[in-house]
């Protein structure tokens, strides 16, 4: 089977004034399909640097990245947005939600833009606010919402096109212990669906729940725990 | 969603910033709106001024124009170019300065203004008492038309007696005192904020001039036959006397706008460039400072695999947006800025009552709408070139930490 993503011997460096830091050195990496991964580490070991580039948004400096068995480096950047729309979900520690549109709006963006009809949109959108029990919210803005539900509307946000790996960085990290359970058990229920989830994050009830846990530790993966 | 929905929505969520940049752009559209009407206005005017007289070319003694040689021998000019097939009329124009004596009240400067004949109804329109034909031959006043200013500033009716001395320069004060009767009052084409104006007869004029110069005229005013094109008639009058200069409307318009309305074209482009480097430097500004506060926001759409042209595209339809309401709102206010600034210019003296400074014309604000259009599409760029061109993971980094 081929795995949804595969680095090998990745390296990335950022070239700072008081010289280069490399965050990322030399890891390599596999995942399958449907597979459910925590990645833990002291801040600043390059966890959220694998997961950009585990997600197209960044370039290794040396290395390379296999996306569904695509070489990433080889595709354009619309080819790599396009990845983004339709393959990858991002969930991010502070939602990015657009403020202007409320909940509902915010879930049909992605659709609109991979140019899903109105009436698929519609019916995606219900089922997605119903699966993140927040169908009454559906017409709340961001701002009318409590950071539990903002969550939960970017993780509907980020299922939108049914992708198939779902990559969240520290999902919890900007909410408290009973709403970051809730958001764990809504990782379970969307990898249960089939989706395969990396998550990135301080929170061990969260890495607990994944099926593999990876710890990275000055820019390097170590062993699975 | 569309982008045009997206951008309505965002400038929507921020009202203070929407407003503050549409009343922006409305005022600075309005000063531009305001420089076009008036880098051409003048012009315009002035060539529907010169077009509704009737007369189509304009002869003097010299070649330039406004002539300030007397043109000699007038008379017999204007009958040689009478028999030209080309030409349909001719009128003479002949004007003196001269000061009005009427018992009890201060000196009055007026200019002295002889027709042809025949041609005074394109030269006034009588809106009191009777034209110059009122008095008979045995009547020994002479008759005189004067305008409504002067007939308010001396107290004046059709019937009163007008004591008159021509100014000939040099010999002002040898020149008889002649009477006059006002026969009408009337609204002069072309009298402005300098003397009053009076008109009267030749042979009146003559007597007022007391044989102090012969036939002399300041212009011969001719209309072309109605199938003959100005420029026809301007080089058959050529062909014809060599000693007088014939100029079409166009010519004296072109004229005009090469010289003495230059100054206005060219503050009009210094300050329409100005007002248009201020819309831009405001939009750019406001969209800027906006897209920097939202850098997260872009950032994470593109991470969920929005496009870049859909990015640009939102910007540029807010930029559209913002421009666009501020354009149209600037027409109205422009407008009535423009009747403002119109009446203090009009004001300076040697104005005629014609001519106006701000004059609208479809087209100017169709351009005032195309050059908005463009300066909302460049101020746009920088910002567009912002959010689409931001490192992803770098921003999403940042604006996490942050």
């Amino acid at each position: 089977m081929t795995p949804i993503v595969e680095g090998r011997g990745l390296t990335r460096t950022f070239p700072m004034p008081s010289g280069a830091v490399t965050a990322l050195r030399d890891v390599s990496f596999q995942m399958a399909p449907a597979e459910y991964i925590a990645i833990t580490g002291p801040s600043g070991c390059g966890k959220s640097t694998l997961l950009h580039l585990l997600g197209c948004v960044d370039a290794p400096t040396s290395g390379s990245l296999l996306f569904e068995g695509r070489d990433v480096a080889r595709l354009s950047e619309s080819d790599r947005s396009r990845i983004r729309l339709t393959r990858v979900g991002f969930v991010f520690q502070r939602f990015f939600l657009l403020p202007m549109l409320d909940a509902w709006e915010n879930v049909e963006l992605p659709q609109a833009e991979m140019g899903a009809g109105l009436a698929a949109r519609r019916a995606r959108t219900r089922e997605l606010l119903d699966y993140v029990g927040l169908a009454d919210r559906a017409r709340h803005r961001p701002s009318q919402l409590s950071g539990g539900e903002m969550q939960r509307v970017a993780i509907a946000r980020a299922l939108a096109n049914r992708p198939a790996l779902l990559l969240a960085d520290e999902p919890t990290g900007e909410l408290d212990e009973d709403t970051g359970e809730q958001i764990a058990d809504l990782f379970d229920r969307v990898h249960a669906d089939g989706t395969a989830i990396v998550v990135v994050t301080h929170n061990p009830v969260l890495a607990r729940r994944a099926k593999r846990h990876l710890v990275m530790k000055r820019g390097a993966l170590g062993a699975d725990r | 969603m569309t982008s045009r929905a997206l951008a309505w929505r965002t400038a929507a969520a921020e009202p203070a910033r929407a407003a503050l940049a549409i009343a922006g752009v409305a005022v600075i559209g309005a000063l531009l709106f305001d420089m076009l009407m008036l880098s051409q206005g003048l012009l315009v005017s002035f060539r529907e001024m010169l077009d509704t007289s009737g007369y189509d070319v304009r002869v003097v003694a010299s070649d330039v124009f406004p002539a300030r040689v007397d043109l000699t021998n007038a008379s017999e000019v204007a009958a040689d170019i009478a028999r030209l097939p080309e030409v349909r009329q001719v009128t003479i124009v002949r004007t003196d300065r001269a000061v009005v004596l009427v018992p009890g009240r201060a000196p009055t400067d007026v200019a002295l203004l002889n027709l042809s004949p025949g041609a005074e109804r394109q030269g006034w329109r009588i809106v009191d008492g009777a034209d110059l034909g009122a008095l008979g031959p045995q009547e020994s006043a002479a008759p005189a038309v004067i305008s409504r200013q002067l007939s308010r500033a001396l107290g004046l009716s059709p019937g009163s007696p007008l004591p008159l001395r021509a100014l000939a320069s040099g010999a002002a004060s040898a020149l008889p005192i002649v009477g006059f009767t006002v026969v009408g009052i009337a609204d002069f084409q072309f009298e402005n904020d300098g003397p009053y104006v009076l008109a009267t007869t030749f042979e009146a004029f003559q007597r007022a001039r007391a044989s102090v110069s012969s036939d002399t005229a300041d212009v011969i005013l001719v209309a072309s036959r109605p199938s003959i094109d100005a420029s026809a008639t301007v080089a058959a009058i050529a062909g014809r006397r060599r000693d007088v200069h014939a100029f079409s409307n166009e010519q004296i318009v072109e004229r005009f706008n090469e010289n003495g309305f230059a100054y206005f074209r060219q503050i009009s482009f210094v300050l329409s460039t100005i007002t248009l480097g201020f819309a831009f430097l405001l939009v750019a500004t406001l969209l800027t400072v906006a897209v920097n506060q939202r850098l997260g926001q872009v950032a994470a759409l593109r991470a969920l695999g929005v496009s870049r042209r859909r990015i640009a595209s939102t910007l540029v339809w807010e930029s559209a947006l913002l421009v666009g309401t501020g354009g149209l709102l600037s027409l109205p206010l422009g407008w009535i800025l423009a009747l403002g600034l119109d009446r203090i210019l009009r004001d300076m003296p040697n104005i005629p009552d014609a001519l106006h400074f701000f004059v609208f014309e479809p087209r100017l604000a169709l351009w005032h709408l195309a050059l908005l259009a463009a300066t909302g599409l460049a101020a746009a760029v920088y910002p567009v070139w912002v959010a689409t061109r931001l490192p992803i993971a770098a921003t999403l980094r940042f604006e996490t930490v942050s």
